[in-house]
């Protein structure tokens, strides 16, 4: 062949892969062609060989041609790639959702809230250093009553009606044992909050004859009565609101002296003007939070604390009151009775 | 305890005027809870005292009358049918026409059977002052004789409070109105004013006390006081108005003089008494204890038999009293008594109590003897009530009266050290404020006080509460007021330790991470329920169960052993509401009976446990129901949260002991070992578990003893695998019971160190697809080395070896 003969020749091959790859759609079968022109056993590598039989000025003016033809087929390939990445792209970013349809549920399980509350007040006391504690909700009378100050005929005995299981020993009726087991097992200085499940033989919409308690106990050199209403003020602040106040009002337990009652502004009046029509305060504007007082010597006398060296105060607090209030639960019952539709609220 | 505002007020001389709602505040302040003030007779309107001018009767009816009465402007008609209208001069409460009655029921005039009537006479229960409705209310010596014409509501003083409070268990001082007084005195400034006790000039000259009666006290530790007095010529008849009306609105009825005076004066200083008819008990009383079996029929008509405890007066026929409970009906007052004994006596707190509630008789007496009677105030009380027989009763008290009280009580000194009460409330203190508040409070402190860092201070009987020294410092902090309190924090001298081991808290996340919903049940179970889930006798679920002494139904018979029960009770009435797809778990506490017996305390445990059924839904994906997979897959979450590294050491294998699981269903079951021992089961509910507790679907339930978990270390880090993995399948048939940990044994038993993990992914049991006898798996396992890139061969090699020794030791084939 000649020089002008495979000039002629590559012109073609260059105009046919043209229209060859005009129609094509997708990748491969573009690999496929680019293969079939430039390839080793390719229809322009093919030409290449005839080449050698030429001499080396038409070699020169062929070989401008090859490159040319080449070049060409090489970009023809990458536009055609680039257009169609960009078809791609453009059909890509064409999908839509619906975007109203509800998302999809992982399955989300629910903490109960009783759970979710005591988890948050022993978070709110362990800034304080308070250390988590527990103690046995079966007790014997020793534990729950009598190191307590309550002995067998006191008459603070009737503050709590109380289940005793066969052979003597009773459910606790309040966390305060964790108390003396405390106590008895470790000196001072003293320091824990410890919640748990009490029991006493009420069944209403405000009394379940199991609900939980929290105790708190502080026993170190030097603690007063103003210690545990900071303590305390910090608690309700963190856990109702950091604009409200505590109250303290006298009230007797036998194991505290003095002893009060804590109350706490409600949080669902606004601020220093009680609603009359408040549903949870019902217009006193307070809420009862814990009792609470100064640890009694006699306590201190069964654990063998000096209470000349050693001074303490001891707090109890209802979760389930707490519950209640904040998220507005109106009978103790929801808390225990397993109702899904309840408990998928929290 | 109901207290009258006006009789409140009667016995203070305070230093400024209160409301009720002011004397709720000072008392609350002081320790008093309030649990309601309660406004009375205020909405009486047109309700006058009137005189009756003439009574006839009605002519249409034979149990009307037609009565003339006046209010000082001309003579009207009223028509009445009660039995007790008073002759002409007698005075009687008259609603006008327009009145208002309690309760808002408004009067108008109009014809009864044909004849005119000016509104109506009232009856102590129309006016709300009182329960009689059985007559008009007539008003004795109550008011003055200018009161014909005033409106009823200020004559009488209807218009009043009362205070509905709860009082603190260890204050036996405060249960009357005395004591109530002398606390809003300390609070607001203020004198008590003691009620009228005096007996001069009523006393009869006739009668004296020590010649009619003697009192023997057998037991001075039960009865240290009692006081006898008589009273003479007393009459069965109502009491006035007044002091009704008093006793009404502080819950008591009213019955008849006697009986009533005995209530008011309890009422008013705290200090139960009793009335015997003289002529039925005599005068030679005793006070000891019954002899066990004594008899006694009490004023209820109730046979009682006491114990060796009790406390009993008698006289010299036997027991007429059970002491400080109920009077003997024996020697009750009535309509026939003429002379009675009067019984003020203090007797041993918790001696009344207990009888008080073995025999089940709580009452107005013996809830103030529980708390403590002061002997020394059984003079004035017994004088008080001698006043009131005389004035309401017409009876003469006899001269005197016989006092037994062996071992008088002297007031206590207790010595306040100033400084150590400044550091147990954190306020400095103003020494001459609180003597002066303390003396309110019949507490004396010793002069000098207010230089001395520790004083003496002299407290009174009545105050039995307070015998230390820090019993004054809560008297201390409740004159000078807890809002004086300031807040502070105490420093932290110590740091606390970590106290708990967190497997409770790591479990709940984890079931909360799984979709689980948290549940609370209670610790209670009925005693059916184990025999429910078909457990053995001598399973220790069954045979070490610790029963309630005193449930209150018998859903509370025993504490549970278990937390399945109340799980599948909760999933029954989940389903009732239409809940279907439940997956509940709980965290608690479950109770074995102790090694010991049932005098020891029980083993409590910590125990997770939950259920999965119906429909594991997810929208826009598939739904299928929960099975014994989604169970296993929970627990294993569970140990992976609480035991971390240490996972390894806990395993989930079939069932090894059939007869421990009654209630799950034996083809789809398997017990959960840590370290070997057995610490949880996993399983499908058995179907016969499921009828007894009313589960029509399929459920799956694991329970899991949380102390039986090792816990966790901290993570430690392993090192990024540096070099890729390699996966090959191996698809196989192999006969259908052999398990798949058979499998993985066999893989790690081949012992190939490039294998990094092989995992089951496919368990295919199709008949038409698979041989009878067989089923298809497909394992993936992956190989890694950590010190190079692996080459085909190599993977090839190692596969290879493993796929024959599954064939060798499991006969499979492969697919």
């Amino acid at each position: 062949m000649t020089a002008a003969q495979l000039i002629a020749q590559l012109d073609r091959l260059g105009a046919d892969f043209d229209d060859a790859i005009a129609p094509l759609g997708d990748e491969q079968s573009i690999r496929t062609l680019q293969a079939r022109y430039l390839g080793k056993k390719g229809t322009v590598s093919q030409l290449m060989k005839e080449m050698g039989r030429l001499d080396s000025g038409a070699r020169r003016e062929v070989g401008v041609v090859v490159n040319r033809v080449k070049a060409a087929i090489t970009d023809q390939v990458a536009s055609k790639l680039a257009s169609l990445a960009e078809r791609e792209r453009q059909a890509d970013l064409a999908r839509t959702v619906d975007v109203t349809l509800p998302g999809r549920d992982p399955g989300r399980g629910h903490a109960h809230v009783i759970g979710q509350v005591t988890a948050e007040v022993v978070a709110i006391f362990s800034e304080l250093g308070f250390a988590e504690k527990s103690g046995p909700e079966v007790e014997t009378d020793f534990h729950n009553f009598e190191a307590l100050g309550t002995g067998p005929d006191h008459p603070a005995r009737d503050m709590q009606d109380t289940f005793y299981v066969a052979g003597g020993n009773l459910l606790r009726t309040h966390t305060s044992p964790v108390q003396v087991r405390t106590m008895l097992a470790q000196k001072p200085p003293v320091r824990i909050i410890a919640p748990g499940v009490v029991f006493r033989r009420d069944d209403d919409a405000t009394h379940s004859p199991m609900f939980v308690q929290i105790e708190g106990l502080v026993v170190d050199r030097g603690i007063s009565l103003a210690d545990l209403k900071g303590v305390l003020l910090h608690f309700a602040r963190r856990f109702f609101g950091s604009d409200l106040e505590v109250r303290l009002r006298s009230s007797y337990f036998p194991f505290v002296e003095p002893g009060c009652e804590v109350d706490v502004q409600c949080a669902f009046c606004p601020p220093g003007a009680p609603s009359p029509t408040c549903r949870v305060c019902k217009g006193s504007g307070w809420l009862e939070l814990a009792g609470a007082g100064m640890v009694d010597p006699v306590v201190f006398s069964h654990v063998g604390y000096d209470p000349e060296v050693w001074t303490g105060f001891a707090f109890g607090m209802g979760i389930d009151r707490m519950a209640m209030i904040r998220h507005g639960i109106g009978d103790i019952k929801h808390l225990y009775d397993g109702d899904l539709r309840f408990l998928r609220q929290f | 305890m109901k207290v009258l505002f006006s009789w409140l007020t009667e016995l203070c001389d305070l230093d400024r005027a209160l409301l009720p709602e002011d004397a709720a505040v000072a008392l609350i302040r002081g320790g008093l809870e309030i649990e309601a003030i309660d406004a009375i007779g205020g909405d009486l309107d047109r309700v006058v005292i009137a005189e009756v001018v003439a009574t006839r009767p009605h002519p249409g009816a034979d149990k009307l009358s037609l009565v003339d009465i006046s209010a000082g402007e001309g003579v009207v008609q009223v028509v009445c049918g009660a039995p007790n209208v008073p002759a002409a001069g007698g005075r009687v409460l008259w609603a006008q026409p327009g009145a208002k009655l309690s309760g808002g029921r408004a009067i108008a005039a109009r014809a009864v059977r044909g004849e005119d009537s000016a509104g109506m006479l009232c009856s102590e229960a129309e006016l709300g002052i009182g329960a009689d409705a059985s007559g008009i209310a007539v008003v004795t010596g109550d008011v003055g004789a200018d009161a014909v014409g005033r409106p009823a509501k200020a004559a009488l003083g209807l218009a009043d409070h009362v205070l509905d409070l709860s009082t603190p268990a260890n204050r036996g001082d405060v249960l009357g109105h005395v004591g109530i007084a002398r606390e809003l005195c300390a609070q607001v400034g203020g004198r008590l004013r003691l009620p009228d006790a005096s007996l001069k000039e009523i006393a009869t000259a006739e009668l004296r006390a020590a010649e009619l009666c003697t009192v023997e006290i057998a037991d001075p530790e039960g009865c240290p006081r009692y006081i006898a007095r008589i009273i003479d010529g007393v009459r069965w008849a109502p009491s006035p108005l007044w002091l009704r009306r008093r006793l009404f609105a502080c819950g008591i009825r009213p019955i008849a003089g006697v009986v009533d005076v005995t209530n008011y004066v309890l009422l008013e200083l705290g200090h139960p008494l009793h009335a015997f008819d003289f002529a039925a008990a005599g005068g030679d009383i005793s006070v000891r204890r019954a002899r066990e079996g004594e008899a006694i029929v009490t004023l209820d008509d109730q046979p009682r038999t006491l114990t060796a405890g009790d406390l009993v007066i008698c006289n010299p026929g036997g027991a007429i009293a059970v002491a400080g409970v109920m009077g003997g009906k024996a020697t009750e007052a009535g309509a026939a008594t003429t002379r009675i004994l009067l019984e003020s006596a203090s007797f041993d707190a918790a001696s009344i109590r207990r009888t008080a509630r073995r025999l089940g008789l709580p009452s107005e007496a013996s809830r103030r003897y529980e708390r403590g009677v002061d002997p020394a105030g059984c003079e004035l009380a017994s004088a008080r009530a001698a006043k009131l027989f005389a004035q309401v009763c017409g009876g003469a008290p006899a001269i005197g009266s016989v006092d037994a009280y062996p071992r008088p009580r002297r007031p206590r000194q207790i010595t306040l050290r100033w400084p150590r009460a400044q550091a147990v409330l954190g306020i400095e203190l103003s020494r001459a404020t609180i003597a002066d508040r303390f003396s309110r409070l019949g507490l004396e402190v010793a002069d000098g006080s207010a230089e001395n860092e520790s004083v003496a201070v002299t407290c009174p009987t009545f105050r039995a509460d307070i015998s230390r020294e820090i019993d004054l410092i809560d008297e201390i902090i409740r004159v000078v007021g807890f809002e004086e309190v300031p807040a502070t924090l105490p420093p932290l001298s110590e740091i606390a330790p970590r106290t708990t081991d967190g497997r409770p808290a790591r479990a709940r996340a984890a079931l909360c991470a799984a979709g689980m919903t948290e549940t609370i049940s209670y610790r209670f179970l009925p005693a059916a329920r184990l025999a429910d889930l078909g457990l053995a006798s001598d399973d220790p679920r069954m045979a070490r169960v610790v029963k309630l002494a005193n449930p209150m139904s018998s859903e509370q018979a025993i504490l549970r052993t278990t937390l399945v029960p109340n799980l599948l009770a909760q999933v029954a009435q989940n389903l009732n509401h239409g809940v279907t797809d439940i997956a509940l778990f709980e965290v608690g506490t479950v109770f074995l009976e102790g090694e010991n017996g049932p005098e020891s305390l029980p083993h409590e445990a910590q125990h997770v446990a939950g259920v999965l059924c119906g429909p594991r839904t997810r929208w826009l994906g598939e739904t299928r129901e929960a099975d014994f997979f989604d169970a296993r897959g929970a627990i294993e979450r569970v140990v992976a949260a609480v035991s971390g590294d240490l996972a390894h050491n806990v395993d989930i294998v079939a069932e090894p002991e059939p007869t421990r699981s009654p209630h799950l269903h034996p083809g789809i079951r398997a017990v959960v070992l840590a370290d070997g021992a057995r610490v949880g089961e996993i399983g499908e509910v058995h179907p016969a578990v499921r009828d007894r507790f009313g589960i029509e679907p399929r459920c799956v339930v694991f329970e899991l003893a949380l102390d039986g978990l090792p816990v966790a270390g901290v993570t430690r880090m392993q090192p990024i695998p540096r070099y890729p993995a390699i996966a090959r399948d191996v698809s196989f048939y192999v006969a259908a019971d052999v398990p798949a940990a058979a499998i993985a044994a066999t893989i790690a038993a081949a012992d190939q160190p490039l294998v990094e993990s092989a995992s089951p992914v496919e368990d295919y049991r199709d008949p038409d697809h698979v041989p009878a006898g067989k089923k298809a798996m497909l394992w993936t396992l992956r190989y890694r080395s950590p010190e190079r890139t692996l080459t085909d061969a190599e993977v090839d090699a190692a596969h290879e070896a493993i796929v024959a020794r599954l064939g060798a030791a499991l006969d499979i084939a492969r697919r």
